[in-house]
């Protein structure tokens, strides 16, 4: 029996942490908020259902499942305590998370040769875009926006993924994607695939950057240079690409005025910190209050930052929980990804191994562009904690990365198995 | 005294959240110590066991190849060098120790025993494998391949 509890203990951990943490926002309030307690207790239900399952049914990889409950508890606490309707919101977003993680999960086990969709994954996110600049709703100066029945959503989360399914299928065969049975020299085919890759990228990014929507866009690029940089064949245009970076900056600070803002603000925002350097500055002393092991769930004031639910969530973690709380958090994400590319490297299929690396990539670059501009380590950029901020796109968006993730951790355990019987 | 309390909830509450992170860190450590084993790059130079079973029809992670390069123990805990998760296997089932071109397997007091070509090995015996030998451990049969075959 020893065995089985060892295998379940991080699990028993998470389930102490919400206990612990909702008990303390239940108590702490003026009076017993009953709401707080019944949200607790679904969520501490739902997360160890879930992870019981997967480890029940062998359903692929059961770490990765387990290191993001922990930050999604972590997320659901900080919101809940910030503004109870959201946390209450953000729990339903991850119940329609974890539905869409199970579906992906199947769909994406049973259907096979995902590349045979490339032109889809071309074209799908130019749709996308092109919905966007005619539908757009302009929030926070982005217009990112599209309103179907109510429901506002973010089209270019899902362009992110679509992006990484296209370069994994350029990148299956190298440089072999287009014109495959042309008349032309194999040296023509070659510069005509990679000026085509390059092409479909800085469109991606183009659109991103006409609709302002930076984060994305700096995210999409990187992920660009790190699988080229991986899977290319050559590195000429690696080091094309990235040369690419210094003029692609100076002409958008040149042309941009919001991107001058941000730059601005991030080499000194202690110069206008009443209107620009406002939000930057308040996260600063949010994190400063904290001290190591923070002012206490529900006793600081992180409220005081603007956005604090979404791109400035870690903030509010770094007050209430402390430095230590902060670096926990980096530290799930570290094994989030170090976990990701364990699982790739046991992959065969080039495909679904470029596909993980992407979404692994796209995880920890999301992370670090985030985080590191909440405590001003880079230029601020608007862009999502995975797994952790309040919101209905980026949460769900995320969970079908994980279930692609949670998938190529399964099939290809049968595919080694199919390999050696034949 | 309130203060007192509040900073200790805090801290155990910092302390679950790392407690959690070296949960995860040892179960993976423990997830790699035992995928070296089923390697299969070495074959050929060590004795290895084969799987016999079809693995679909098992209900937990089983390798096709086990290389017995050291001496190794089987079960379902965690600890062991081979995790089985079958349910008819103990906690520490079996030891099976190489000894230049010998192995020997020896039951450590299992519940449902170790069977080698049928016959049940008996609590303190250590039984001399020989090549193509038919071990069954819970479900799960092995088919024993000695070294250079």
């Amino acid at each position: 029996m020893l065995g089985e509890t060892t295998f379940r203990r991080p699990l028993l951990l998470i389930a102490v942490f919400n206990i612990i943490g909702y008990s303390f926002l239940f108590l702490s309030g003026e009076a017993y908020n009953w709401h707080i307690a019944a949200l607790g207790t679904f969520v501490t239900l739902l997360i160890c259902t879930v992870c019981l399952f997967i480890i029940k049914r062998n359903a692929g990889d059961e770490y990765l499942f387990l290191i993001v409950s922990m930050l999604l508890s972590i997320g659901l606490l900080v919101i809940s305590r910030l503004n109870e309707g959201l946390g209450i919101k953000q729990f339903i977003w991850v119940l329609v998370g974890l539905t869409l993680f199970f579906s992906v999960y199947f769909v994406y086990i049973r259907v096979s040769k995902w590349e045979r969709f490339t032109y889809l994954y071309i074209f799908l996110p130019f749709a996308f875009y092109l919905i966007t600049l005619v539908l757009g709703k302009n929030i926070n100066g982005a217009v990112n926006w599209i309103s179907i029945g109510g429901f506002t959503f973010q089209p270019s989360e899902l362009s992110k993924i679509l992006f990484i399914f296209f370069l994994a299928s350029y990148f299956k065969q190298p440089d072999m994607l287009f014109l495959k049975d042309s008349r032309y020299s194999e040296k023509t085919k070659v510069i005509v695939n990679r000026v085509l890759l390059m092409l479909v990228t800085y469109l991606n990014i183009g659109f991103l950057v006409i609709q302002r929507e930076l984060g994305t866009a700096v995210l999409m690029f990187l992920v660009f240079l790190i699988v080229l940089y991986v899977y290319g064949r050559d590195m000429r245009t690696f080091f094309l690409n990235s040369a690419l970076i210094i003029p692609g900056l100076l002409a958008s600070y040149a042309l941009f005025y919001h991107i001058r803002v941000r730059m601005e603000v991030w080499i000194d925002p202690w110069s206008d910190i009443t209107d620009k350097g406002y939000q930057i500055t308040q996260s600063l002393f949010a994190i400063a209050s904290g001290g190591f092991f923070g002012t206490g769930i529900g006793m600081g004031r992180p409220d005081m930052v603007p956005a604090v639910t979404t791109d400035f969530i870690f903030a509010a973690i770094c007050e209430e929980l402390g430095v230590f709380g902060g670096v926990a958090v980096v530290l799930l994400f570290m094994l989030l990804i170090y976990r990701g590319i364990k699982i790739i490297l046991g992959v065969k299929n080039r495909f679904n191994k470029i596909l993980g690396f992407g979404i692994a990539v796209m995880f920890g670059l999301q992370t670090f562009i985030i985080i590191g501009g909440v405590i001003k380590l880079i230029p601020l950029t608007g862009i999502t904690l995975p797994f952790v901020s309040y919101g209905g796109s980026s949460l769900t968006t995320s969970f079908i990365a994980l279930g692609i993730m949670q998938a190529i951790s399964n099939t290809d355990m049968d595919e080694a198995g199919g390999e050696i019987y034949g | 005294m309130v203060e007192i309390l509040l900073l200790l909830i805090k801290v155990i509450f910092i302390i679950v959240i790392y407690l959690f992170i070296f949960g995860v860190i040892r179960l993976i450590y423990l997830d790699i110590k035992s995928m070296n084993i089923s390697k299969t790059n070495t074959m050929g130079f060590h004795p290895y066991f084969k799987l016999i079973n079809q693995r679909d029809m098992l209900g937990f992670k089983v390798e096709e190849n086990y290389t017995l390069d050291r001496s190794v123990t089987i079960g379902r805990q965690d600890k062991n060098d081979i995790v089985i998760k079958d349910p008819f296997i103990s906690e520490i089932h079996a030891h099976v120790s190489v000894e230049g071109d010998m192995v020997y397997i020896k039951d450590l007091k299992s519940k449902n025993g170790v069977f080698v070509n049928g016959s049940r090995v008996d609590g303190d015996q250590r039984v001399l494998l020989q090549d193509g030998d038919i071990i069954k451990i819970g479900q799960v049969k092995f088919l024993f391949v000695a070294a250079g075959k």
